[in-house]
């Protein structure tokens, strides 16, 4: 065995040198810098907790929990929007109905943009006074439904979940209907003859054998959902507007770490401390995920 | 042997003809041109230097600078913000920046513009424009309704509310862009609250709860009826397109819009005037501030050459190059300016009507967090303006801010002696 081991380390050691520079010396470098104040040039100051204490009690807390919810109501949307209306969908195209290899191409489409190539586009076409969507509106006569939609608080974070359930749709439905046609025919003919319904069929079988996919896909919608930064700075820009009602901890970091416009204070280690909270969030999740990959594995 | 010799020669002649580089860094790429025509100047006065000028977002710039600053990768010459400020402060405290007072003359900047980068008694860069901000207004369509520069507010009302009545957006505001609407916010200030009220502000003799305040923020917020349909979700891009093709006949801008404008719509006539006050017997003012310097980097490899260009800078034929490329106002004095009379009328508004009291850009107010401008301004107006807080909690929400940090409003409110 110890033979083997020395032949593998030069086929290991260029990657492990890669993610060692790139992911572990970046990552610590950040849990240390979050013990500083730092504003990017010149001297580091050593201010203890004090950056974890600004965040989570202090002057900077009421930002920090507006944007922490945002992203539990992106997770709560988005589990419901993609992976549920994903499964759906998912259960038509299973059903090999007319037209379904056209319509699963279509699906998956808008999940090849580019995420800021997606906020471009669906910017112009939500802009108030000649984008598609409010022509479309006042065309049908539904013109009373036509709003700014990315300058009101009341819609503005609706309408980017929407957006972002416009791109990823597709993955989800690709994901769930590769898992849904797993299912071994047998036991869908064996149902039929024995009577079953549709809806029985969905609910004994198809629910029962896709939930551990269920599960993979949600840890990693929440992993996910922590980390959303493009599309809001596509859509609405760092300063997540209207007044911060799109904000979230991803746009809340850049501003802090990196200023947003005419910053007076850019502090590189209060933004350190927001990137170690959001690691704190998402670890224990990971790890979830990691042991339930390792589990079907050894099954 | 006599081979190399001459192969050695000639490598050293060529190295003594190459240019010397010298790169600088900015967030205006509208400048690029600017530079070529420097180059070009340089190079007829003997001066073989080659100027490389890079661009970046103007959010992006001051941490990809700071970054490259600091690990020596740098450029030799940088565009810097304004003093008092945290940004060019911090890279003069940390010996980022080579003060320039005693290498470059001056005498072609007037005292006023100086102030804006100078600390500790030394000067740090070399200005290079200022800017102006204002009403911009669609002539053509003043014109066609008969409306005449308003020389009060009531009058600027009563002329938004006659384009109002003939179907034609009377103002369009950007207010997706909180920046814009802090902007707003303070060239009213300047004339409605006037600068001897500001000053009495930044004395602490008065707060944001007087009456005067809350009263700009309700005049602010009574204009919205006349700005464009879902005003909340439109950007500075919008805005440009829109003023520049007429559907809008008024904006709340500054002299930089002009290029774009002119450039979208070649023939458009645009008139400015300053944001009118109250009443008869108050000035009108004009907030001017300077928008930024070239600074010499203390990492640069070429520190001759960009004092060449830095000199260049400081005299009165850069701010004609970089005026008439730009249509931007040369922080130099004597330039010729572009002989246009919009153009020339802001760069008299700059000089005589400038307010030497301001509360946005260049204050006192936004050198600490929270800061008037990005925590409270910027926020406050696009609450206000989408009704989630009244004029009298946004006022509320601007001593609150204030009184953690600024010493002259603490002291009033008894929180420090």
């Amino acid at each position: 065995m110890k033979v083997r081991f020395r032949k593998l380390l030069p086929f290991v050691i260029p990657a492990f040198s890669i993610y060692t520079l790139l992911v572990v010396y970046p990552f610590i470098y950040s849990f240390y810098l979050s013990f500083f104040s730092w504003s990017g040039v010149g001297a580091k100051k050593f201010v203890g907790l004090q950056n974890f204490k600004d965040m989570l009690f202090g002057s900077y807390s009421p930002e920090f929990f507006n944007a922490f919810w945002h992203n539990v109501y992106f997770f709560i949307m988005l589990s419901i929007f993609e992976v549920g209306l994903g499964f759906i969908i998912a259960l038509m195209l299973a059903t090999r109905i007319r037209g379904h290899r056209v319509f699963q191409t279509v699906v998956y489409m808008p999940n090849i943009i580019s995420m800021v190539l997606v906020g471009f586009i669906w910017s112009m076409l939500l802009n108030p006074q000649w984008g598609l969507i409010n022509q479309t509106l006042k065309a049908i006569g539904l013109g009373k439904l036509a709003r700014p939609w990315l300058g009101d608080a009341s819609t503005a974070l609706n309408t980017i979940i929407a957006v972002n359930v416009w791109r990823h749709i597709g993955f989800y439905v690709l994901v769930m209907l590769a898992a849904i046609l797993d299912i071994p025919k047998e036991l869908f003919e064996a149902a039929y003859m024995d009577g079953a319904s549709n809806w029985q069929i969905v609910r004994k079988i198809i629910f029962p054998l896709t939930v551990p996919t269920f599960q993979t896909l949600l840890v990693l919608l929440f992993i996910w959902s922590f980390n959303i930064f493009d599309i809001v700075y596509a859509l609405e820009g760092v300063q997540a507007g209207p007044y911060r009602s799109t904000d979230v901890l991803g746009t809340l970091f850049y501003r802090t770490a990196f200023g947003g416009l005419g910053s007076s204070r850019t502090d590189l280690g209060l933004g350190a401390a927001v990137s170690v909270l959001i690691f704190l969030i998402v670890i224990p999740v990971s790890i979830l995920y990691v042991r339930m990959v390792e589990r079907r594995s050894e099954r | 042997m006599r081979k190399f010799f001459v192969i050695f020669l000639a490598l050293l002649v060529l190295v003594a003809f190459s240019a010397t580089k010298v790169e600088i860094w900015s967030w205006r790429s509208q400048d690029a041109d600017v530079w070529k025509e420097v180059e070009k100047k340089l190079k007829e006065k003997g001066l073989n230097i080659e100027i490389v000028f890079r661009a970046f977002i103007p959010t992006e710039y001051d941490s990809k600078m700071g970054i490259a600053l600091q690990s020596g990768t740098g450029p030799d010459i940088i565009y810097s913000r304004r003093l008092p400020g945290k940004r060019t402060g911090d890279l003069i405290d940390a010996g980022l920046l080579v003060p320039l007072d005693d290498k470059i003359d001056f005498s072609h900047f007037s005292q006023n513009v100086l102030r804006y980068i100078s600390k500790d008694g030394r000067i740090w860069g070399v200005p290079f424009a200022v800017q102006v901000v204002g009403i911009f207004y669609n002539k053509e369509i003043y014109d066609k309704f008969g409306l005449k520069e308003p020389k009060i507010w009531d009058e600027l009302v009563h002329n938004a509310e006659v384009l109002k009545k003939n179907g034609i957006t009377p103002f369009f505001i950007p207010g997706k862009e909180a920046w814009a609407l802090a902007m707003q916010h303070a060239m009213c200030g300047v004339s409605v609250l006037g600068p001897e009220w500001i000053a009495k502000l930044e004395k602490g003799e008065t707060d944001f709860l007087d009456p005067k305040w809350i009263d700009l923020n309700r005049r602010l917020n009574e204009l919205k009826k006349y700005y464009q349909e879902g005003f909340l979700a439109n950007s500075v891009t919008d805005q440009d397109a829109a003023f520049a093709f007429g559907q809008a006949a008024m904006v709340f801008y500054g002299i930089w819009g002009l290029q774009q404008w002119r450039s979208l719509n070649p023939d458009i006539k645009v008139g400015y005037f300053m944001v009118p006050p109250v009443s008869e017997d108050q000035k009108p003012y004009a907030y001017v501030y300077m928008d930024g310097a070239l600074a010499l980097t203390s990492i640069s490899k070429n520190k001759e050459a960009a004092l060449e260009v830095l000199k260049f800078a400081a005299t009165p034929e850069f701010g004609t190059i970089f005026s008439n490329i730009t249509y931007n106002i040369p922080a130099v004095m004597g330039a010729k300016v572009p002989e246009d009379p919009l153009f020339k009328e802001v760069v008299e508004v700059a000089e005589k009507h400038a307010s030497p009291h301001v509360y946005w850009v260049g204050s006192v107010f936004v050198t600490q967090k929270p800061s008037l401008y990005t925590d409270v301004l910027a926020p406050g107006m696009q609450e206000m303006y989408a009704g989630k807080i009244t004029p009298e909690e946004f006022a509320k929400k601007a001593q609150d801010a204030l009184s953690k940090w600024f010493k002259p409003l603490r002291k009033r409110l008894g929180l420090e002696n």
